[in-house]
C-alpha cells in the first residue's frame, strides 16, 4: 500500500498526522515516521530557508520505483508506506520530507524507512536552494542523477 | 525545428522564464541540444563557467519523463527537461 504526493508549500503543509492516518493497520506492529526539516546551518553557513524544487513527475515516478523494488531487493512484502516531499519555501524547523512505514516487525520498518529515503536522496529530481542570513542564497551542488538511460 | 528546454534546479538561473526554447535541424539529438546551449550560456553569460559546469553534469529528461542519453532523438515541439545534479529530501 502507497501513498506518494509533492506537496505545494504555497497550498498546505505536510502532516504527520496524515502519515499516521494512512499507514494505521492492525496488520502492523511495527511503524516508523521519519521527517526531513530545515537546519539552520550548512557549510558553515546561517541558514534561514531552502526552497525546493522537483521534477514532479519524474519524483513520483521514483518514489514508485523505489517502493516497488522493496519487495525484491528487501523481501519486505507486506508494508505501508507513504511518501511526501515538499516544494516551494520552507522556513527552519519546516517539514520538507515525510517518509512513513509500518511493516509486522521493527526489523523490516526499520530497514524500509532507511532504504526509501537513501534512495530518493540518490535517484528523486529535487533540488535545494539555501537562503543565508547575509540575504545570499545559493543552489546545493547534489550529485549527478543514477539511472538507467534510453 | 523547435524545441523546448525545460529548466530544472540550478539550471533555473539560465534564463527568467524557466523555459528556453532553440531552432534546431530535424533528427537532432540530446548532444546537439548540449551543444546549443553550451553557445546559448557563451552568448548570454560570457560563458559562465559554474553554469557551463551544471550543463555538463546534467541529465535530460524526455517530454514522457524518461531520463534518455546523448543519442535520444528529438521529435518536433518536445519539451525536454534538463536535469542538472540532484539532492533533495
Amino acid at each position: 500500500m502507497l501513498h506518494t504526493d509533492i506537496i505545494d508549500i504555497k497550498q498546505k503543509k505536510l502532516s504527520i498526522k496524515d502519515a499516521e492516518k494512512f499507514i494505521a493497520s492492525a496488520n502492523y506492529g511495527a511503524s516508523i515516521i521519519f521527517t526531513g526539516t530545515v537546519r539552520n546551518q550548512n557549510n558553515n553557513k546561517n541558514v534561514i530557508g531552502i526552497t525546493y524544487d522537483s521534477h514532479d513527475a519524474l519524483v513520483l515516478k521514483s518514489f514508485n520505483e523505489i517502493y516497488n523494488e522493496t519487495e525484491k531487493k528487501l523481501n519486505i512484502k507486506n508494508k505501508a508506506v507513504f511518501i511526501e516531499h515538499a516544494k516551494g519555501y520552507l522556513n527552519l524547523k519546516e517539514i520538507s520530507i515525510i517518509i512513513a512505514v509500518a511493516c509486522k516487525h521493527r526489523d523490516e520498518a526499520y530497514i524500509l524507512s532507511r532504504y526509501i529515503i537513501e534512495e530518493i536522496k540518490k535517484r528523486s529530481p529535487i533540488w535545494k536552494k539555501e537562503h543565508y542570513i547575509d540575504n545570499k542564497s545559493d543552489w546545493l551542488k547534489g550529485n549527478p542523477l543514477v539511472h538507467e538511460k534510453i | 525545428m523547435r524545441i523546448k528546454i525545460e529548466l530544472f534546479g540550478a539550471s533555473r538561473e539560465f534564463s527568467k522564464n524557466n523555459l528556453i526554447e532553440f531552432n534546431v535541424s530535424n533528427n537532432s539529438k540530446i548532444k546537439d541540444i548540449r551543444a546549443e546551449m553550451n553557445k546559448y550560456l557563451d552568448e548570454n553569460f560570457s560563458g559562465n563557467e559554474n553554469y557551463k559546469k551544471i550543463l555538463k553534469s546534467s541529465s535530460f529528461c524526455s517530454e514522457d519523463n524518461n531520463i534518455v542519453s546523448d543519442n535520444y532523438k528529438i521529435t518536433e515541439n518536445e519539451k525536454i527537461g534538463i536535469i542538472p545534479p540532484i539532492g533533495g529530501g
